[in-house]
């Protein structure tokens, strides 16, 4: 069937599901234009590194995100299952419980609902300021009394105020996360955070402060002398060997990480769920896509000139003609 | 009455028994733990965690799966979604029939049980909140934490996993001091590196790509060259688990299972190569289970041709190790993510290189795509490829990698960790939902090691 020349191109309406978000357009967002390039504009000379194929059409690119999308999902066809009614269900519910348990938000509205907010936390930080959704992926500076069995040494005594007032700052500028570095590199960060978030670009995650430095002194001196975090090895080292003194032989042991690198690390807040997606990053793929022949599944070595289809061979090439006729038409 | 009308229901005494649940996407891993180490269970009891609806109409909830027959043209529908628990109307009756009804299996009164949850790492708040609002508001359970999954399996003998030679009197660490844990599940997979039992969190990396998604492709792949099976996923899943393995050498295997150019007659195409099998389908007459045989030349010509065919036969070719091969190379279906090894790459890049040696020595594989044969030998050779020549890589996995996490959360139930960082009813009550949600994110910190 000839679809009169028009090209159905990739659209960003996906689902229709009950409830709704506001969901600001801030670059490429992950979900939906991850595959797509944003410029189409001469293809053929800047070709996006690691998009060995240039030959990705509109209609190829829309293909390849619906197979993406069919891919994810439970069931072929769209079903919908209702819970067996059982002995329980009548019983009462508090209005919360109630409210989740009628919910039928699916996991895509929950993360359309989480990015609008950070969004909106980045271009209007007083309306989000007491929202408790923001900053679950925040460290806590103080926690409001100490819970756990063993003492926490330093952080509870003195942490209270300038907690808080730092919670505060952090939360007026709606930064998500990192690990606390070191003092003065974060004020400055947090300075060019500020500026980037008053230009509306993205904003680096940072830190509110993990303590002041007076603080740190203290802390660093609750561990025990010799009590890295990573304890040395201290059993005998194995028996000498007669080429240990080999100049060839030796070789480069890393310098080990400092007790403060691994405490900032152990102690960094969760990413979120975006950002823990692993992508490639700027430079893109290392190695070209391997494409294979569609019908079975040999290396794609020869093209159907109709609709860019690979395939492996004549006998294969046959096979997708018929499919291709009926859908392209001659 | 709704439980979680009670006040005070809990005393200062911790519980002396836990439920220790990993709620996973396909299957909850779930038992309890006791003070005393016998009357706990030795093993979690696998429950799929779905409401399923066969050809008939007949819906079976949770456990009641085991008593489906027949599984053609079988629907779920999955309370969880990209391994976070998202519908709760579902996941509560599941739940309810597994620990809480009458006629419950395993059924333990909230009021004096620990919940220990196992969740996949970089959850949304939101939903963490719905889970733990659900948890005091509906059940009422007395103390309660919620891990990431991961950084359980910590708390096993991992050295044992790697059969480390030591002498009988070495202190086995728990949790280990340093290990790479690979978590490929239904939804995604995740790599978490994890210094004594805590999560290095901005390292913690994730690729889409799943057993659901590596079963749909299967259904795709056999639609195109063989039969219409797009609405037989539990039966393709079976396929799956039975035939498939990871390829060692991808290139020499798609040679081999080529049928050549046209009128060729390639030698390896007709005997099989080793490598193709024969699967022969359920008939949900006598037989509900596939069975995987050696590839028969003209065995499934000859079926068709006969008028009583008794069996359907299916030959695998390529199809068995080109499904697994999207967890090391996803740009394959135009998925535009790194694979596995390079995943594992771009966790540790954000690491100093201090650590490197550490993790790489120490990879541990659970989750039920480590099930795959080779698996863990082809992510050794690719690691091999990618780091320095000094450092050691050894990779793992434990002898049922389904359960891993669950007997990890396990042994941190009967750890003190456990007692630090559960939040009683008590507690929730008086500080709120967004007060727990931060301990939990808080974690152990470092201040107190061990």
């Amino acid at each position: 069937m000839n679809n009169f020349g028009v090209i159905e191109v990739a659209s960003t309406a996906t689902k229709t599901t009950p409830g709704w978000a506001y969901v600001p357009d801030t670059g490429p967002s992950l979900s939906a234009t991850a595959l797509q390039p944003k410029n189409r504009k001469r293809a053929a000379r800047n070709t996006q590194p690691g998009l060995s194929l240039s030959d990705l059409t509109a209609r190829q690119e829309n293909k390849l995100r619906k197979d993406l999308e069919a891919l994810n999902r439970d069931n072929q066809r769209d079903v919908s299952i209702p819970v067996p009614s059982s002995s329980r269900s009548s019983q009462k519910h508090t209005p919360t419980v109630r409210k989740i348990l009628q919910s039928q938000k699916t996991f895509a509205n929950h993360l359309d609902d989480y990015q609008a907010l950070l969004a909106l936390a980045e271009s209007n930080p007083a309306a989000v300021v007491n929202n408790p959704l923001l900053f679950l992926n925040k460290p806590v500076v103080a926690t409001p009394q100490a819970k756990s069995a063993s003492p926490a040494p330093v952080r509870e005594k003195g942490g209270s105020k300038r907690g808080q007032a730092a919670a505060k700052r952090a939360a007026v500028k709606a930064a998500a996360a990192a690990a606390a570095e070191e003092e003065e590199e974060e004020e400055e960060e947090r300075k060019r955070a500020r500026q980037l978030a008053a230009e509306g670009e993205d904003v680096e995650m940072i830190d509110s402060p993990a303590a002041p430095p007076d603080e740190v002194e203290k802390l660093v001196e609750t561990y025990p002398a010799d009590g890295t975090i990573l304890p040395a090895y201290r059993k005998r080292p194995p028996a000498a060997h007669p080429g240990d003194d080999d100049p060839l032989l030796v070789s480069v042991v890393p310098s080990f990480p400092t007790d403060e690198e691994l405490r900032s690390l152990m102690t960094a807040p969760p990413l979120s769920y975006m950002d823990s997606r692993a992508s490639f990053g700027e430079e893109g793929e290392r190695y070209p896509i391997r494409v294979f022949c569609e019908m079975c599944g040999y290396w794609g070595r020869v093209k159907c000139m109709k609709c860019g289809v690979r395939v492996c061979g004549l006998d294969c090439l046959e096979g997708h003609k018929e499919e291709c006729v009926t859908r392209y038409g001659l | 009455m709704a439980p979680g009308r009670k006040l005070k229901s809990a005393g200062p005494a911790p519980p002396s028994s836990t439920l220790v649940l990993d709620n996973g996407a396909d299957t909850i891993k779930a038992g309890f733990v006791t003070v005393d180490d016998d009357t706990s269970d030795k093993a979690p009891r696998v429950i799929p965690n779905c409401i399923a609806r066969d050809r008939h109409n007949k819906t079976y909830v949770g456990a009641e799966l085991e008593k489906c027959k027949d599984f053609g043209e079988i629907t779920f529908r999955r309370p969880v979604e990209k391994g976070f628990i998202v519908n709760w109307e579902a996941q509560k009756e599941i739940w309810d029939r597994a620990f809480f009804d009458d006629k419950a299996p395993q059924r333990c009164d909230p009021s004096t049980t620990r919940l220990v949850l196992a969740e996949q790492p970089n959850s949304l708040p939101a939903l963490q909140t719905h889970c733990d609002q659900i948890v005091f508001e509906e059940y009422g359970f007395s103390s309660y934490y919620r891990g990431i999954g991961p950084s359980f399996n910590a708390y096993q003998d991992i050295q044992a996993i790697f059969h480390t030679p030591r002498t009988p009197d070495t202190i086995i660490d728990v949790p280990a001091e340093v290990i790479l844990l690979i978590d490929s599940g239904y939804s995604h997979t995740t790599v978490t590196p994890i210094l004594q039992g805590r999560p290095l969190h901005t390292a913690i990396r994730r690729l889409d790509v799943g057993g659901k998604l590596l079963t749909n492709h299967l259904t795709r792949l056999l639609s195109v060259r063989h039969f219409d099976m797009r609405n037989e996923t539990y039966i393709v899943n079976e396929m799956k688990e039975a035939a498939c393995y990871v390829s060692l050498d991808f290139k020499g295997d798609l040679d081999k299972t080529w049928k050549g150019t046209r009128g060729e007659r390639r030698k390896d195409y007709a005997t099989g190569g080793g490598i193709a099998k024969d699967y022969v389908l359920p008939d949900s007459h006598t037989r509900f289970h596939g069975i995987v045989r050696d590839h028969e030349p003209g065995a499934a010509a000859r079926a068709r041709k006969s008028a009583v065919s008794t069996e359907d036969i299916l030959t695998l070719r390529n199809e068995r190790f080109s499904v697994p091969e999207l967890l090391f190379n996803p740009t394959d279906i135009g998925l535009r993510q790194p694979g596995l090894a390079d995943l594992v790459m771009q966790s540790l890049w954000v690491l100093p290189v201090g650590l490197w040696p550490g993790l790489l020595a120490n990879i541990v594989v659970v989750g039920g795509n480590a099930k795959f044969v080779n698996f863990i030998q082809r992510l050794q050779v690719e690691l091999l490829e990618r780091v320095p020549d000094e450092c050691v890589v050894r990779v793992a996995r434990p002898e049922d990698p389904i359960v891993s996490t669950w007997l990890g959360a396990a042994n941190f139930a009967r750890h003190e960790h456990a007692d630090r960082l559960a939040v009683t009813k008590q507690e929730y009550e008086e500080h709120g939902a967004a007060w727990v949600a931060r301990k939990f994110a808080l974690g152990l910190g470092v201040d107190t090691l061990r």
